[in-house]
């Protein structure tokens, strides 16, 4: 069948194997008549969309699990067309307005309007209101944001927002202030074994505990990578014993040979060098964000105490620039350069103070 | 007197042929010639006499000059009989002698167009055009040869060399050829002085009267006709085909073309000439027409491409009709005008038949590939068929064009042409040489008065990049203002004129090199030393209006730099100009306020003091940033696919949803599938492979089946069979190209073998691969399971037999529905219900097993339930017998 990672998802909030009372809690919202428009947030692979979609099946049952998948065009204002992606069930409807990039207001709008404003069909149905599930919701620009405070109070009565992000920071405050703020934090290292032993006794194999503590370790508190790595392993090794060979993901490995190469050499050669792997990972589809992120994180490893502080502090302006421009090139390497100069500095001046 | 006469005649010729030359390289500005000749018909005038006898070489001149053979000359000659004896002579001597040497002479200068003498036979108006130079000599002429004019109307008498006398009625067109000659008779009176020296003095006297410089008005007739206030440009506008300036190959191939029609236009047999049998020529075409029915004149502006058209068309004796971007230009237009202006043959009340010019058609509706569009009605024109027999007879369209198009563009490879290249003659009308323009431009200076050294208008020339209405409209705007004409005044007229066709290296260029000399004095800015460059930077990236890509160019281009500091401070800065460039534009775009737009600019200068240095190395244009941006684009689409092969897989179960949605198919998912994806396995047959293996690969074929990843065979470019992953998901662990060092490279003969056994599952669930074309790899029917409920052991007893997982099968349902698949395979078309899947009704189990479980299945009440899906469309009627 499917992957692990996939089959093994918990479908009820019973079935899940970590943050316990935050279930319990779940579970006593989903039974009161107020259900209220929640806000889960936390780290990515904590198990926020599992906790979702456990919630959804507590409050309508079953029914939750019946999906359909459906594209929906909508018109920009200037008359593109945005296909968007829409997962829906007859009590919910689950949607990723990140698709449609800088027009996501318009899908926001458009597409909850549409629901709030017709009524539940299904008479059977265990609560009156419909429930709208947005991916990424920190990834809505502010206008789409705008267009939610409205919404989220006047048709009350008819839909309730689940918003999913990995941090409230990116979330205006009024939209904070609606929601019920439902903090998913990533399992622990033994949350996270536990969750592979139960995979492993479903699949009739088993897995030694070393080779568990190890995969959970470079998981780092995301349960789908630890699963996903965890079945990698599996297919490549059958055995699983010994001391196991994680591999990082590509991209990863990459960025830390670009710190290597930042920390070696100073100089214009070096700059387009570097210049040319960051077009690599760009084209990749790689987020600059994350590459700046990543390398910056392996830069500071390698070099002089003093020089940390720095080098993190132009990442984070140089980050913040980037998100505000549009070439994303510009501004890696000008964090590039930014380093190298420092570092330069940093080395010039640690000459000549031994020379005195 | 029989000799002075050759004499003069030979001195006549060659004076003749001396302009001749003159005229036929087309190089004298549309003045010059005229001027020339009007020049002489004024000393003409100043004798008459002089004239009269001057009349008949001129004539001849114009007969040689139209001619292609002596004997035409000569039989053009002879009719005017009233001469007199000795006269006669010299005319038979004459033009055998000299007349021959100035025929001999005139071909070599005029044969390369071939198409004089055409025009010629023809009997089109060549000869008026031609006349028409003469015109006001004619006029200034008529008192004096009014009483000659009878001898017009009556028939000529002529005598032959044996004394016959011949009368020879006059065509009514050459009469005004012939007027001329009819003054002969007072030639016997001139013979009194010595004409030579009369000449002489003709030329001298002009001479001095030309260096006292006439004042111009006087002596340029046209500019009475059109007044002061006229363009230069309508003024000096070439009005005969002599008088093109420029490329005098692309006249002639034009002309050539129009020639070509003449078959089917004038009904006129062409010359067969073997060089005129060019490839052009169609000989199946039953009107004669050339091949390709449209000709499609392109180049550069302000270089006289409609005058020629119109030139051209006057030249070969067509009255044009001009469709130009005034017009509207639909495909309407077609039908309404131009269909019944080729059908009727000519315009309305004109004899002549009719040209179509089509001027600026890149600027046409409907080019490229909209079909009702005017290029492609006017292609669709040239298609109709001559066809006489068959169904098109009695259609609307069925006449063939049988009128020249000449259509007239700026860029030849423009997209709206695309139709029409195929189908058109292609003539590039190129720039002519630099000197060419500036000794017209010098001729019409003089006309106008305007002082004006010859280097000032060869730098006129080269900014104006040979655009002759362009020179001329800034010659006039300097000539309005009353002033001299200096190179530091054109530089100024022409400040606008040569930022047209910047381009972004000329602009990088300006950024990253010191001014040089030459540029400074091209400026003709006070600025010597290159400091003061804000202003002038900021004009040339304001007038390329694309500075984001200066900024690509100048992120480019400065890492090239050569002479940084040790600390790198420079480049520091420079990433810092970027960097704000960089927020401040898309400032700019994201909130519409594009009053920013002239800041842009400003920010892109520093690079001139950072990174200016004189570089030998050509600045080449770098790419790297576009491809990069293409390659992003194709893998963007990749992910995409996957994406969108896991959506539909696994359509009804909305499974891996959280896989693909944001950054963690990225970061997560696409790194880790491919390590699942790629187990290290033995390339083996199938057949004898161990169970282990067996196992791996069953599991690989369920996941990549599940996710809607395929292999796919292809021949690579060297001829050798591989199996692509389809989507090709393995880019995404490939960096520098090359894998993942911990991924297994898979082999051929594994891809081979999972392709198969992916091959064989799907084919074993049919339904799987039917539905909605073929990126729908599964439907959500097959992850349905069967519910077996078995009443012996109760009911907490329900086994969930999964069929896409063989391996979990437990023995009991081995014996039930693995044993009899083979059999039914066999044997028959396994009976197959709406899903596809193989009944498991054992119906023709033999050995021991086969009462045990036939009485097991009797003994089995079964029920189906579904647990998945939301859908229990039914496609086809089943019996409930049949799931029983």
């Amino acid at each position: 069948m499917s992957l692990w990672v996939d089959r093994f998802r918990p479908k009820t909030l019973d079935d899940l194997h970590y943050h316990h009372d935050l279930s319990t809690r779940l579970k006593a919202l989903a039974a009161s008549e107020d259900f209220p428009h929640m806000l889960f947030y936390g780290p990515s692979g904590a198990g926020k969309k599992t906790r979702i979609n456990c919630t959804l099946r507590q409050l309508f049952g079953s029914g939750v699990e019946k999906l359909k998948i459906d594209q929906r065009v909508f018109v920009s204002p200037s008359r593109r067309k945005l296909e968007i992606n829409l997962v829906q069930s007859s009590y919910h409807i689950e949607i990723t307005p990140s698709e449609a990039g800088s027009y996501d207001r318009v899908v926001v709008q458009d597409l909850l309007k549409e629901i709030a404003q017709t009524q539940q069909v299904d008479l059977g149905a265990k609560h009156r209101f419909k429930v709208v599930v947005i991916n990424e919701a920190d990834l809505l620009s502010r206008d789409a944001q705008a267009a939610l405070r409205r919404t989220m109070e006047k048709y009350m009565s008819n839909l309730r927002l689940i918003l999913c992000a990995n941090s409230t920071s990116r979330l205006i405050a009024p939209i904070r202030s609606r929601c019920l703020l439902v903090r998913v934090a990533a399992p622990t290292t033994q949350e996270m074994q536990v969750v592979m032993e139960h995979v492993a006794k479903k699949m009739k194999f088993d897995i030694p505990p070393e080779a568990s503590l190890q995969i959970a370790e470079d998981a780092a508190g995301n349960m789908r990578k630890a699963l996903l790595v965890f079945e990698a392993l599996k297919m490549q090794s059958p055995d699983l014993s010994g001391p196991l060979h994680i591999a990082k993901p590509d991209w990863e490995t990459y960025c830390h040979k670009v710190a290597d190469l930042i920390v070696q050499e100073q100089s214009p050669a070096r700059v387009m060098e570097v210049r040319a792997k960051f077009y690599e990972l760009l084209s990749h589809c790689i987020p600059p964000t994350v590459i700046l992120k990543t390398v910056a994180e392996k830069v500071v490893q390698k070099v002089d105490e003093a020089l940390k502080a720095d080098i993190m502090h132009w990442a984070a302006f140089y980050e913040l620039r980037m998100r505000l421009g549009s070439k994303k090139i510009y501004h890696l390497e000008a964090w590039v350069v930014k380093v190298m100069c420092l570092y330069k500095h940093f080395t010039y001046n640690f000459d000549m103070s031994e020379f005195d | 007197m029989n000799r002075r006469i050759t004499h003069i005649l030979d001195q006549h010729a060659r004076i003749v042929t001396m302009q001749r030359v003159f005229v036929s390289n087309g190089l004298l500005g549309a003045g010059s010639p005229t001027t020339q000749s009007t020049k002489t018909s004024d000393t003409l005038s100043v004798d008459p006499s002089t004239a009269s006898i001057l009349e008949p070489i001129s004539s001849t001149r114009t007969a040689g000059k139209t001619s292609s053979s002596d004997v035409s000359a000569c039989s053009a000659f002879r009719p005017d009989g009233p001469l007199p004896l000795d006269n006669h002579h010299v005319c038979n001597e004459a033009p055998s002698s000299d007349l021959c040497g100035n025929n001999d002479l005139a071909p070599t200068i005029f044969t390369p167009t071939g198409l004089l003498s055409e025009s010629q036979d023809n009997g089109f108006p060549p000869i008026s055009a031609i006349l028409a130079q003469n015109s006001n000599r004619k006029e200034l002429e008529t008192p004096a040869t009014s009483n000659v004019l009878s001898h017009a109307r009556t028939p000529l008498r002529a005598t032959t060399y044996d004394g016959r006398t011949l009368y020879i009625k006059r065509k009514p067109r050459v009469v005004e050829l012939r007027k001329s000659n009819s003054s002969t008779p007072q030639a016997s009176k001139l013979l009194e002085v010595p004409i030579h020296r009369l000449m002489e003095e003709c030329s001298t006297s002009s001479a001095t009267r030309a260096s006292a410089s006439y004042v111009p008005d006087k002596q340029h007739p046209k500019k009475h006709v059109h007044g002061e206030h006229t363009l230069w440009v309508e003024r000096y506008r070439p009005r005969r085909f002599t008088e093109l300036l420029g490329n005098e190959r692309v006249a002639r191939d034009v002309l050539a073309w129009v020639k070509q029609w003449d078959w089917c236009v004038f009904g006129k047999q062409r010359k067969k000439r073997a060089r005129e049998r060019d490839d052009n020529y169609n000989a199946e075409d039953e009107y004669h027409r050339p091949r390709e029915k449209l000709l499609l004149l392109s180049g550069p502006p302000g270089l006289g491409k409609t005058t020629l058209a119109h030139v051209v068309a006057a030249h070969a004796g067509y009255e044009v009709m001009e469709i130009n971007a005034s017009d509207a230009r639909s495909a309407q237009i077609i039908d309404e005008r131009i269909r019944p202006t080729l059908e009727a043959g000519s315009t309305v009340g004109s004899s002549k038949p009719v040209l179509i010019v089509i001027d600026e058609i890149d600027g046409a509706t409907g080019g490229g590939d909209n079909s009702t569009g005017f290029v492609q009605k006017l292609v669709s024109l040239t298609f109709n068929k001559p066809n006489k027999q068959g169904k098109n007879r009695n259609k609307k369209n069925s006449r063939p064009l049988l009128r020249p198009i000449i259509c007239i563009c700026n860029d030849p490879n423009s997209h709206s042409l695309a139709a029409l290249r195929p189908h058109a003659r292609q003539v590039r009308y190129m720039r002519p040489a630099d000197v060419h323009t500036v000794r017209r431009l010098r001729e019409i200076c003089e006309l106008e008065e305007l002082s004006v050294n010859t280097r000032a208008l060869s730098v006129l020339v080269s900014i104006a990049k040979g655009d002759l209405r362009g020179c001329l409209n800034t010659l006039q705007f300097i000539k309005s203002r009353n002033e001299d004409v200096t190179e530091p005044l054109i530089r100024r007229a022409t400040a606008g004129m040569k930022e047209g066709d910047s381009t972004t290296t000329t602009v990088l260029k300006e950024i990253f090199t010191p001014i040089s000399r030459r540029r400074i004095k091209d400026l003709a800015t006070e600025d010597d030393d290159g400091v003061r460059y804000v202003s002038r930077l900021s004009r040339a990236i304001e007038v390329l209006n694309n500075p984001a890509s200066v900024a690509n160019g100048c992120f480019a281009q400065y890492p090239h730099y050569r002479r940084h500091e040790a600390d790198m401070s420079r480049y520091r800065q420079v990433n810092d100009w970027l960097v704000a460039f960089d927020t401040l534009s898309s400032a700019m775009y994201a909130d519409g306020e594009f009053e920013l737009h002239g800041y842009l600019p400003h920010l892109l200068i520093p690079f001139h003091p950072l990174c200016r240095e004189q570089r030998s190395e050509r600045m080449e244009r770098d790419t790297s940033d576009w491809d990069n941006v293409q390659l992003t684009r194709a893998n963007g689409e990749i992910y995409k696919s996957l994406a969108d092969g896991i959506r539909t897989s696994s359509k009804t179960t909305g499974a891996y949803g959280h896989l693909i949605t944001g950054q963690v198919l990225v970061l997560e998912f696409a790194p880790y599938l491919n390590r699942i994806i790629s187990p290290p396995l033995r390339p083996v047959n199938s057949q004898i492979i161990k169970p282990a293996e067996r196992a791996l690969v069953s599991r690989l074929v369920e996941i990549m089946i599940s996710l809607g990843l395929r292999f796919v065979q292809e021949r690579a470019d060297d001829g050798q069979l591989v199996y692509r992953l389809d989507p090709p998901i393995d880019v995404f662990v490939t960096y520098d190209g090359k894998r993942a060092a911990d991924i297994a490279t898979s082999r051929y003969a594994v891809r081979h073998l999972i392709a198969a056994e992916i091959d064989a599952a799907l084919a074993a669930n049919p339904v799987d691969v039917a539905p909605k074309g073929g990126n729908s790899r599964r439907s959500g029917y097959s992850s349905k399971k069967i519910l077996v409920e078995q009443p012996d052991d109760g009911a907490n007893s329900l086994e969930v037999v999964d069929k896409d997982d063989p391996p979990q099968l437990d023995e009991d349902q081995l014996r039930v529905h693995k044993r009899p698949r083979p059999a039914d395979q066999v044997e028959e078309k396994a009976p197959v219900d709406f899903f596809g899947r193989p009944i498991a009704a054992p119906r023709k189990v033999s050995g021991p097993g086969a009462a045990r479980s036939a009485e097991a299945l009797t003994a089995f009440r079964t029920t189906y339930r579904y647990f998945e899906g939301n859908s229990a469309a039914v496609r086809k009627p089943v019996k409930v017998a049949s799931f029983l």
